[in-house]
């Protein structure tokens, strides 16, 4: 054989160092200026004023406080916190089950044939998803703050809030998950003459009902999440509650708080797994014909926690909605038009989104490193022992919200933007690394194995075996984290913490509607183009 | 530097006696094929004698030492020095050609040099020696998902190569190779054992191949050895009782056992086309 020997004309060569180096020098170029915006100051953690300030301030946190009184309050906040979630997504139900009817493009007779009213039927599918873009990209807390001013301090402007954005996201995934179903059974039904309800009841629902309502309860257990950090800007909850603790500077009723956050978060979390895990397994039991007797008891269930949730905070809708509400909403409405566009505010909204954006990136990538670190331990491979305790850790690092994270950054840090990076890196390293630990669990275990009967040191045998095959995970949940950490770093600036949210709650505190109104379509479009990447980066990896 | 096994027996914890009363000794330099029908044992001599699984009973001595009396780092030290072909060699799928083969030295190498050569491979003339004995020395850059099932198991015997172990355990090296590669690669293995007066234990499906190039040949059947003879004394008559379960022909190159249905063409057409 006489093969070209290109090894003997010129020395052996990594043909990847180039495209690696390159890589890597661009990272640390990209890199610079995203600390320098995002203010990364790690000394700032141990000036001594701060450390005074965070040290007193944790001080109190032992003993958590317990007296009769407060802990009354704190029950009533709980069940308050419960009752906005359940209540919001009841009406997000409302919002979204008929916009996901209606956008679900499998379900439009018209495009049979096409058959008359094509155009009718595209331009309601094309305006309803860009409604539905605006309810979601606007975040739930957005909302809330605007909502308070209408009507005022209370849980009815948190269940608004989300009842809209949950309301749009429910819309949409309904309507993805309709559409990525078996098509054929519905189209048949429309063909012979069926309605778009008839279509969906008996073409679309058995192939999608389980999938429908496990995410249906996924969401119910974000809302919860979400409702705890309403009260931040006045709309009831155990929020508000954190927020007077915070201000008072009282670490015991701070601790309390923190730690019904976590019984809360982890009960939602333990309620919505075995929910899922039923609807998940109803429906393989072949004798029951219809709703099985367990669905209805779970359906009223369902239907009694959202009555319960609805007297429990006794909105008064009515009230709500009276001529004189109604005719100071659309004053309100009207004071935000037009937005301001003077050169001069345009690119302060414009760092502001930079400044969002730095923060998302530096604290997800601090995430990343953090939920390595405790993902090995957690993964089982330094003992039993080493494995609870960082569950543990993580467990209470991604109960506490960002949002709340953030009230504590700020105290240790100061105001601004690295106090959003902290709180980001602190929440998303509870969720990347429970994330992590799964799919090091879950990597096969030859390579490694086979490295170590080879005499190899065990972490040697981790970076040549098991991080070549988790790899492609790791990087798929952290981009989707990084994607999540966008939107909420543009809202952490609400208590202080950097971004576009504390530029929107300084002009909204002032009165200043049209400047705010610039600031909401910066995170509008912001979160549109999140969605537009994210959507074409995951095509690309598939 | 022998190998001394010495009455040992292995019950799995389902309660399957995977060998039973074997006795074994391996001297410096000598080269065993391990031969037998599925189920033998084959598999489960090979990971006793690699330190990968500890013995229910009976006493096991792997280059002079018994590895289950060593404190960690000794018995870690001892492994680097046995090195092992797998049937289905675990490799990492994105994990490129030179970095699996470099992985072979991971037991010497300290840690620091395991992570820099992540970021540069440090040895890149050592992998390429070794994947060339093996005709792979174009592969060097590849990733290992992009090969075929025969090229990645050469791939794991270039890795063995590397490591440059004095004890050198082949499970089914060949498994995945043509009967021309196959020769060549079981070639290379005792050349290489030969030339470093290393041990090799190879177990093996095809009867032919082990009679035609081991000089000791090892029956194994039900977990207990049935001969132990140079391979010249082992006569048909021996053969055919050591497979009398299986079918009434014998196991040869030609009929082995593919794990990759594939690779067969995938090697025949790349080779087709380098020799063009």
């Amino acid at each position: 054989m006489n093969r070209a020997q290109p090894a003997a004309v010129n020395p052996l060569r990594d043909p990847a160092a180039l495209t690696r180096s390159t890589a890597f020098l661009l990272a640390l170029v990209v890199l610079w200026p995203l600390l320098v915006v995002a203010e990364f100051k790690p000394g700032a953690l141990f000036d001594p004023q701060n450390l005074k300030t965070t040290g007193s301030f944790l001080a109190g946190f032992l003993p958590p406080e317990t007296g009769a009184e407060f802990l009354s309050h704190l029950v009533r906040a709980t069940l308050e916190t419960l009752a906005i979630a359940t209540a919001g997504i009841a009406l997000a139900l409302l919002i979204g089950i008929p916009l996901a009817l209606l956008s679900t493009r499998v379900l439009a007779v018209a495009e049979i044939g096409p058959g008359p009213g094509l155009r009718r039927s595209q331009f309601i599918h094309y305006g309803l998803r860009a409604l539905l873009t605006v309810l979601r990209g606007v975040p739930e807390l957005v909302w809330a703050l605007l909502f308070v001013r209408v009507f005022g301090l209370g849980p009815a402007a948190g269940v608004l809030a989300l009842a809209l954005t949950y309301g749009g996201m429910l819309a949409k995934v309904y309507a993805e998950i309709l559409e990525s179903g078996e098509s054929r059974p519905a189209r048949a039904i429309l063909e012979a003459g069926g309605s778009r309800l008839q279509a969906l009841l008996y073409g679309l629902l058995p192939g999608s009902a389980q999938e429908l309502t496990s995410y249906t309860v996924y969401r119910w257990e974000c809302a919860v999440r979400a409702s705890v950090v309403m009260g931040f800007v006045g709309a009831g909850g155990l929020g508000q509650l954190m927020d007077q603790a915070m201000r008072m500077f009282n670490g015991g009723e701070a601790s309390t708080i923190l730690l019904t956050f976590l019984a809360l978060v982890l009960a939602a979390d333990a309620l919505s797994g075995f929910l899922r895990q039923w609807v998940g397994r109803a429906g393989t039991d072949g004798r029951v014909a219809g709703v099985s007797g367990g669905g209805y008891v779970m359906a009223l269930c369902a239907s009694l926690s959202v009555l319960a949730s609805f007297s429990y905070l006794n909105l008064g809708f009515g009230e709500l909605f009276s001529s004189e509400s109604l005719r100071l909403m659309v004053g309100f409405l009207v004071s935000f038009f037009p937005p301001e566009l003077a050169v001069g505010w345009l690119s302060r909204v414009g760092y502001g989104v930079i400044e969002t954006l730095a923060i998302s990136a530096v604290g997800t990538l601090l995430a990343v490193l953090g939920g390595l670190i405790f993902a090995l331990p957690a993964s089982g491979r330094y003992g039993l022992l080493a494995g609870q305790a960082s569950r543990f850790v993580l467990n209470a690092l991604r109960s506490v919200p960002e949002l709340v994270w953030a009230t504590l950054t700020v105290l240790s840090v100061g105001l601004g933007p690295f106090a959003g990076v902290l709180a980001l890196a602190l929440h998303t390293t509870g969720v990347l690394g429970r994330l992590f630990a799964e799919s090091l669990q879950n990597a096969p275990a030859a390579p490694r194995d086979a490295l170590l009967d080879a005499g190899a040191r065990p972490g040697a045998a981790f970076l040549y075996g098991t991080l070549p095959e988790v790899t492609p995970q790791l990087l798929a949940y952290s981009l989707y984290r990084w994607e999540m950490n966008i939107r909420m770093a543009a809202i952490l600036g609400f208590v202080g913490a950097g971004g576009l949210g504390q530029l929107l709650y300084f002009e909204l505190s002032l009165f200043r509607y049209a400047e705010a109104s610039t600031v909401i379509a910066a995170m509008l479009l912001l979160s549109i183009a999140v969605d537009a990447t994210s959507a074409a980066l995951r095509r690309r990896l598939a | 530097m022998s190998c001394n096994l010495e009455q040992i027996s292995l019950t799995h914890s389902n309660g399957f006696t995977a060998l039973a009363g074997v006795s074994l000794s391996l001297h410096a330099g000598e080269r065993i094929a391990v031969i037998g029908p599925s189920g033998a044992g084959k598999t489960t001599l090979l990971r006793l004698l690699g330190a990968a699984v500890r013995p229910s009973t009976g006493g096991i001595e792997l280059l002079g030492k018994n590895p289950w009396s060593l404190p960690v780092t000794e018995l870690r030290r001892l492994r680097s020095r046995i090195g092992v072909v797998h049937q289905a060699p675990p490799l990492p799928q994105r994990q490129r050609v030179v970095t699996a083969v470099l992985a072979g030295r991971l037991g010497q190498w300290p840690l620091w040099k395991s992570i820099a050569s992540l970021l540069y491979p440090l040895d890149l003339a050592g992998a390429q020696a070794a994947l060339e004995r093996l005709e792979l020395g174009d592969r060097l850059f590849d990733r290992c998902d992009r090969i075929s099932g025969g090229q990645l198991q050469r791939v794991g015997i270039a890795r063995v190569l590397y490591q440059q172990p004095d004890l050198v355990l082949a499970d089914e090296p060949v498994s995945a190779l043509d009967p021309t590669l196959a020769q060549q690669a079981i070639r290379v293995l005792l050349a290489d054992a030969e030339a470093r007066g290393a041990t090799l234990v190879a177990s093996l499906h095809a009867v032919d191949l082990a009679l035609a190039e081991f000089p000791r040949v090892l029956g194994l059947k039900d977990g207990r050895i049935v001969f132990d003879l140079p391979a010249q004394a082992v006569t048909d008559q021996l053969l055919h009782d050591l497979y009398a379960a299986e079918s009434a022909e014998l196991p040869t190159l030609s009929k082995e056992p593919r794990f990759s249905a594939h690779s067969v063409e995938a090697e025949a057409v790349l080779r087709g086309a380098r020799c063009r």
